[in-house]
């Protein structure tokens, strides 16, 4: 049994497993795989936010007429009702009251104003059951026998808000892409150093007759290890980090906030996309990891001279 | 099989450690190389080792011209050599089992492969109990033990030796000998440095001996 075991135990790894600066590497990589993991975790809920707010303003569309001499606005506005409730995939259109529009205009103008004597437009809230197939062309085109009468689909705000995220994004894709480079760059200094330290082990190997390709591999595996192991590690603690970042969101801030806090970050959840892409992250920066070194070691063996 | 001509050595720019070295070596013999210390005997083997370039002359090494041979290809004429250096050179984080069977390995042979060989081979040379110890925990006439397995256990058509003597006592030293004539009886081309006189009395082989300025006598 114990001879068993002596006989299938792996070799030791020629280049040492336990050499310092493979430490400080798979620390650096496992920092560096965190951020990366946050900063990927971030854009994707942003994304997914910005998604889920595009859709929920997309629900509704909003008629606005405005006051025209000789026109009559209770009219108007019952017209304009009709129109919206007759046109394909909306679900009702409601017009505001005179109160409503005072309650959504006190807190800029102050109390015990009377909208009776301003002649302030008027809105219809349009509710769409079908946001997607809802004909707001025929909509708008029908509402131009109102006079006065205009459809504000909120696509302004919709566009600045598709603009933002994908500026979010793209700095945060940016932000990544730095990440890895200086991942890369350290792993090249390190690949030096290991070189360096275990000149003794390459001198020697190549005077029992080792290729380069056999010296490369050896080092290479020791560092797809270092990648790997560092890698998988970051990713665990972001993974930890948004689980926390959730819960504490959802427990510990009083109701108010979190609900801000869920409808800025759809509370949290990454979903199985997003973890999906965290945790992809592990083999692309162990594997880049590995043929970083790989290339520096190459090029050090190359630099042997005869 | 070895053929040296006319051949100089300057490590940089430094002064002519070999002047006008010439001789050559037929397979199957076995030859001692002397000199004072700092002669250039460490100097002479790296250039056998291919791990030294001469800085003139020429020399050639199992039929080929060395002076242009192509990295990869040095390195495979390699694994035909073994050697034994004089600081023995033993990885510290490997076994002596692992050490001597590290030219197996770098040959892509498996542990089983070779498991067998190498254990018979360390027995051979009086380190079977030792085997699993670390080159740290080994006195300086074990490692020089482990060093010559290492050298030898790929079977290489050639095999250098510096100083293999150097740190053992006088009967032990007298046992090492006898297993490189026993490797040269199988075969191998030996080269063996060495300052101690009473061994190349003792075994009658032809003998290399550089003198304190590089020049080499054959006698
Ligand atoms: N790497 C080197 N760089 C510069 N000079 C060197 C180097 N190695 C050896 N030398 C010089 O070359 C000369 C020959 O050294 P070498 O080690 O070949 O002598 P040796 O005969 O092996 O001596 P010993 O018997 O003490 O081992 C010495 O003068 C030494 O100072
Ligand atoms: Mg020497």
């Amino acid at each position: 049994m114990v001879e068993l075991k002596q006989q299938h135990s792996k070799p030791t790894p020629i280049v040492p497993e336990k050499s310092v600066s493979g430490r400080t590497l798979m620390l650096l990589i496992a920092i560096m795989t965190f951020l990366c993991a946050v900063t990927l975790g971030g854009v994707i809920l942003i994304q997914k936010s910005a998604l889920a707010w595009s859709q929920d303003v997309g629900r509704e569309v909003t008629i606005q007429i405005s006051p025209v001499e000789g026109e009559l606005m209770d009219a108007n506005l019952r017209l304009a009702e009709t129109i919206a409730e007759a046109t394909k995939g909306v679900a009702n259109a409601r017009a505001l009251s005179i109160e409503e529009s005072e309650d959504l205009l006190k807190p800029w103008l102050g109390e015990g104003l009377d909208l009776t004597e301003l002649n302030i437009p008027r809105l219809i809230i349009v509710r769409l059951s079908d946001p997607a197939n809802a004909d707001l062309e025929t909509l708008e085109n029908e509402l131009k026998i109102i006079k006065g009468a205009s459809l504000d689909r909120h696509d302004v705000w919709r566009t600045q808000l598709n603009s933002m995220a994908g500026t979010i994004v793209f700095s945060g894709v940016l932000g990544l892409v730095l990440i890895i480079l200086a991942t890369l760059l350290a792993t090249v200094f390190a690949t030096r150093g290991a070189m360096a330290t275990n000149r003794e082990i390459v001198d020697v190997l190549h005077f029992i007759g080792a290729s380069n390709r056999f010296v490369a591999k050896e080092f290479q595996g020791r560092f797809l290890k270092i990648g790997f192991r560092g890698a998988l590690i970051g990713a665990i603690f972001a993974l930890i980090f948004f689980v926390l970042m959730g819960a504490l969101s959802s427990n510990i801030l009083p109701n108010s906030s979190s609900e801000q806090v869920s409808i800025l970050f759809g509370t949290f959840s990454l979903g199985i996309i997003g973890i999906f892409w965290i945790l992809m992250l592990v083999p692309i920066i162990a594997g880049l990891t590995a043929f970083t070194s790989r290339m520096t070691v190459r090029r050090f063996l190359s630099q042997i001279a005869w | 099989m070895i053929e040296f001509e006319n051949v100089g050595l300057r490590y940089g720019d430094g002064p002519e450690v070999l002047k006008d070295v010439s001789f050559s070596i037929e397979p199957g013999s076995f030859h001692f190389l002397t000199g004072p210390s700092g002669s250039g005997k460490t100097s002479l083997l790296r250039l056998l080792l291919l791990s030294l370039k001469p800085s003139s002359g020429t020399m050639s090494m199992f039929g080929e011209d060395i002076t242009n041979l192509k990295r990869e290809r040095l390195l495979e004429l390699r694994r035909h050599i073994g050697i034994v250096f004089q600081e023995f050179r033993l990885l510290e984080h490997l076994s002596t089992f692992e050490n001597v069977a590290l030219p197996l390995r770098v040959l892509g042979q498996s542990e089983e492969n070779y498991k067998d060989n190498v254990t018979e081979l360390l027995e051979w040379v009086g380190l079977g109990d030792r085997m699993h110890a670390k080159p740290a925990l080994l006195s300086g006439g074990e490692k020089q033990r482990a060093a010559i397995a290492r050298a030898v256990i790929a079977r290489p058509e050639i095999l250098l030796a510096d100083e293999p003597t150097g740190n053992v006592d006088p009967a032990l030293s007298e046992r090492l000998l006898h297993l490189f004539a026993e490797l040269n009886r199988m075969g191998t081309t030996i080269i063996v440095a060495t300052h101690e006189l009473n061994m190349l009395k003792k075994f009658d082989y032809p003998c290399l001996q550089l003198t304190e300025n590089g020049e080499l006598n054959y006698g």
